[in-house]
């Protein structure tokens, strides 16, 4: 335990050190929310309901770090420390890939939590937002959709050759994640034919579960996205250890 | 349990390359034992296939009677390695990495004891890709003893170390061998080999080409200075 504790603690230390994903993981969230309050101000609400335009969006805010951690933080920073022979060392040591691996996945968790809190405390501080739904299926589908994007950049991490082809591979995951699924942009106004492929990623099944939940609308059939996250998870995560590479 | 280190018939080839051809070594506990040979000679695969960082294509090795591959966990919590290139997390403190490395074992050293045995105390507050290479070297071995090691690997052992740090770094070593650690390392430096190595293996293009003792070399081969002597018999040809 006391070396899980001191794992974590550095290596959390190091990233934020290195300021990348504060940036992209939690100063931008904040700042395409505050846009979006000079764009539709405080008291707009989304036409036809009763809704105001960030209560509608939130949960699709709360993917960009989720985005920002999984499709490109930690793929990255896993495909860096075997190029840098980092995990090399490791290998001469007693820990156990799946530590590291744990680690290093709760490290990108704790970024989606600190940048969902400030997200949703700015929310509150400057407008009034009220979740429609319920807070626990509203912090289970965000948990889904987490979980299930990170595990793809686990995997992404896992199995890539080398950092270059790992930024490349992120970069194809992280801006259409960003840009179509609805996290920055609206979903409903992309062409159907962006609809229908974007429909894959987890993300976007996350974000529209998100919203539902949220807002308290109702879902048909709310199986399938979770089937579907539940499955990207499993599957990413086998992927990932069963290939893992120290070297 | 005689040898702490028993590596039989041990083979590695790339593509085309026979990298390692049929190695065989048994190293006493408590000694001092040299792997010497030109820059690709195979000395580093050697030692890879060793640790179980690679896979061989033939032979077995044990250390201190454990597969290396298999029973990894276990092993390394009584083995201590220093790689020949040490990268480690951009920005990472020395402190931060003594305590990372630290807490990864049951009973470790104490870092703090050992980076002032190494002349690194007013160093562990720096960022590790400020240090000198002279002070990088020296903590890669700092952190090959913090497990409190039963066997420990060094590859390249003072290389760019200047001449005080080198001996003091060879004191260090003969203290802790008289305590029954078991050292394996490479080395370019024969003075080094003479000084501190018991026993010694040779290897040219991936085949062992003398086994033994510092003395005995210098005596087969006919030469007073062991430098002679390892030049006289890395440049046989291989019978």
């Amino acid at each position: 335990m006391n070396c899980f504790i001191t794992l974590f603690k550095n290596e959390l230390k190091l990233n934020i050190r290195n300021m990348n994903m504060v940036i992209f993981s939690i100063i931008m969230p904040l700042i395409v929310l505050v846009i979006l309050i000079f764009i539709y101000g405080t008291e707009t609400l989304v036409e036809g309901t009763k809704y105001n335009f960030i209560e509608q969006s939130f949960g699709a805010l709360c993917t960009i770090s989720i985005c920002a951690s999984g499709l490109m933080g930690l793929p990255l920073l896993i495909s860096e420390y075997r190029e840098r022979k980092i995990l090399k060392h490791f290998q001469v040591t007693p820990v156990s890939p799946q530590k590291l691996l744990i680690i290093e996945f709760i490290i990108y968790v704790t970024y989606c939590v600190v940048s969902t809190l400030t997200l949703f405390l700015v929310s509150i501080l400057f407008l009034k937002i009220k979740i429609y739904g319920s807070l626990a299926t509203f912090l289970g589908s965000w948990i889904l959709t987490m979980v299930s994007t990170l595990s793809i950049g686990i995997m992404v991490g896992g199995i890539a050759k080398n950092t270059k082809s790992v930024s490349v591979i992120a970069s194809i995951l992280y801006f259409p994640a960003l840009i179509f699924s609805g996290a920055t942009l609206p979903f409903e106004i992309m062409p159907n034919v962006v609809q229908k492929i974007i429909s894959y990623f987890p993300i976007t099944q996350g974000i529209q579960l998100m919203k539902a939940t949220f807002l308290g609308l109702p879902i048909e059939n709310i199986k399938l996205p979770i089937i579907f996250m539940v499955a990207t998870t499993l599957i990413c995560f086998s992927i990932a250890i069963k290939f893992f590479r120290w070297e | 349990m005689k040898y702490v280190i028993e590596v039989k018939q041990l083979s590695k080839s790339y593509k085309n390359l026979i990298a390692v051809d049929r190695i065989n070594l048994s190293v006493k506990r408590g000694t001092i034992y040299g792997l010497l040979g030109a820059n690709g000679a195979g000395k580093t695969t050697t030692i890879e296939c060793i640790l179980g960082i690679k896979s061989s294509d033939s032979g077995t090795v044990s250390i201190l009677g454990h597969n290396p591959i298999k029973e990894r966990k276990y092993l390394y919590q009584k083995v201590g390695v220093q790689f020949q290139e040490s990268n480690y997390q951009p920005e990472i403190k020395v402190f931060e990495l003594c305590q990372e490395i630290s807490s990864l074992y049951k009973s470790p050293s104490d870092w703090k004891k050992l980076c002032k045995q190494f002349g690194m105390n007013d160093k562990i507050k720096n960022t590790i890709k400020n240090l000198s290479g002279g002070e990088r070297q020296r903590l890669s071995i700092i952190l090959a003893l913090i497990p409190n090691p039963e066997v420990v690997f060094f590859d390249e052992l003072t290389t760019g170390l200047d001449t005080e740090a080198r001996y003091n770094i060879w004191k260090i070593l003969y203290q802790l061998k008289t305590k029954g650690l078991t050292i394996f390392l490479t080395s370019h430096f024969m003075d080094e080999v003479e000084m501190l190595c018991d026993e010694i293996c040779i290897m040219k293009k991936g085949k062992a080409v003398f086994y033994g003792t510092v003395k005995y070399a210098k005596q087969i081969s006919n030469c007073a200075k062991f430098e002679d002597a390892y030049i006289t018999l890395s440049r046989e040809e291989i019978k």
